[in-house]
């Protein structure tokens, strides 16, 4: 198995490479694109935070929420006024931006603002959305369905790859545990990995509880950074955390999103723990305990 | 007698892409109905042998789950470098390097490892029992 890296960010930007042998990378920005101010704010703050640390990063923010619980949850900006603001803060901050996208016809339209396209995890094997995704010729962020198995996880690989797009990111936000409830398997980043495919850890979609709440899912974001922990150490080449200046009136995913006063300290567990495992490989070798007992 | 007297043409037993997943690997096994699969490149250069052995001792030492069995490339579980023969050689030396390394099949590549055919036990005893009958 190879592994592949991806570099995302076209233009001005300065673009990001995520793979084996590159600095851990976080993807991150409030859910939802709420407004122009708020979203130019945000990408201020990350950035300074990022730039202390010296984390590359990547700024993602949705325009459409298409998977809310309730109807009249706020479902987004819209396409054209939401990638007119992920466009701005491109120019304006020099950095990377990624959105989802859950309708097929809007990808054309994503693919050209954003620097990487966004497959959300309710539509990791829709074929239509996968490929689509794929003609935008841009990296993907392609997340593991709640429902889904790490290993089925190539059939999506595939599929993008059918479509003639070889730049993909794999993410693990958890697994559904009966209802309303998510785990992490981390045993997921290594079996991802196989593909050859750099992984993601998305920490705050992880801590989620899905629907909990009646129409709205809740979460215990409490246990953030423990899993940060646990995933850095396991071996990841991307962390996405969603985050807010003031979770409690976010727009969208209020109960999971993490407080952006806490992010600076988690980036640097998380690049410290990521840090830690490569010296730990160069030191004593790659992992190496066979697959099967002998 | 040689062995491309005898021998399966590639389009009567199975011939995989290294990217074949576990699953459809059983599929062809068992259309064909035949206990070997060929795994070759993308310009059909022999890479590696799966055959019911192989799954037997697969499915007796792995740990993981079936249905992730299933979706691996079906050349991580092959043997690579398998026996071999070459069309050109004589029937009797095939089925003597069979008996040998106690197999019941045997790819049968040309001189760039190109996999050209297969040589299987049943079609190979019958020819030299009765070498003049079809």
């Amino acid at each position: 198995m190879n592994s592949r890296t991806i570099t995302v960010g076209y233009g001005n930007v300065k673009p990001v490479t995520i793979g084996k042998g590159h600095p851990l990378v976080y993807i991150g920005g409030p859910c939802a694109i709420e407004s122009r101010d708020h979203a130019f704010y945000m990408a201020d703050q990350i950035s300074k935070i990022c730039s202390r640390l010296n984390i590359p990063w990547i700024y993602k923010s949705c325009y459409d929420k298409d998977c809310r619980s309730a109807p009249d949850s706020f479902h987004g900006l819209g396409l054209d006024h939401g990638l007119q603001i992920l466009s701005a803060i491109r120019e304006e901050f020099g950095v990377p931006v990624v959105s989802d996208f859950s309708d097929p016809a809007w990808a054309s339209a994503t693919g050209e603002v954003c620097d990487m396209i966004q497959v959300p995890a309710y539509l990791c094997r829709q074929t239509s959305v996968l490929k689509a995704a794929a003609t935008t010729n841009r990296p993907i962020h392609l997340k593991k369905g709640q429902f889904m198995s790490p290993w089925n996880m190539k059939n999506s690989v595939r599929k993008i790859e059918a479509a003639g797009n070889y730049q993909i990111l794999l993410a693990d936000r958890g697994t559904f545990f009966g209802y309303n409830m998510l785990v992490n398997d981390f045993t997921s980043l290594p079996i991802m990995a196989r593909t050859g495919y750099p992984v993601c850890f998305d920490a705050t979609h992880s801590i989620q509880l899905p629907t909990s709440m009646g129409n709205i899912s809740g979460g215990q974001r409490e246990f953030i950074p423990h899993l940060v922990r646990a995933a850095a150490a396991c071996g990841i080449h991307a962390l996405f955390m969603e985050t807010h200046n003031d979770p409690p009136n976010a727009m969208s995913d209020a109960n999971t999103v993490l407080d952006m006063k806490y992010l600076e300290y988690i980036l640097a567990h998380a690049k410290a723990m990521h840090e830690a495992r490569l010296h730990l490989l160069a030191e004593h070798g790659e992992d190496q305990v066979h697959v099967e007992a002998q | 007698m040689i062995v491309s007297d005898v021998m399966l043409p590639l389009d009567k037993f199975p011939v995989l892409n290294q990217y074949t997943i576990f699953k459809v690997c059983l599929d062809e096994m068992g259309f064909w109905r035949l206990g070997v699969s060929c795994i070759v490149d993308e310009s059909g250069h022999l890479l590696g042998l799966f055959t019911d052995g192989d799954l037997r001792r697969k499915l007796l030492k792995i740990q993981k789950p079936i249905a992730s069995l299933f979706v691996d490339d079906v050349l991580d579980h092959s043997i690579r470098d398998p026996h071999k023969v070459k069309s050109s050689d004589s029937l009797a030396s095939a089925v003597e390097l069979m008996e040998i390394h106690q197999v019941w099949d045997l790819p049968v590549v040309d001189d760039t490892n190109k996999l050209v055919g297969l040589l299987h036990l049943h079609p190979a005893v019958k020819a030299l029992l009765h070498p003049h009958s079809n």
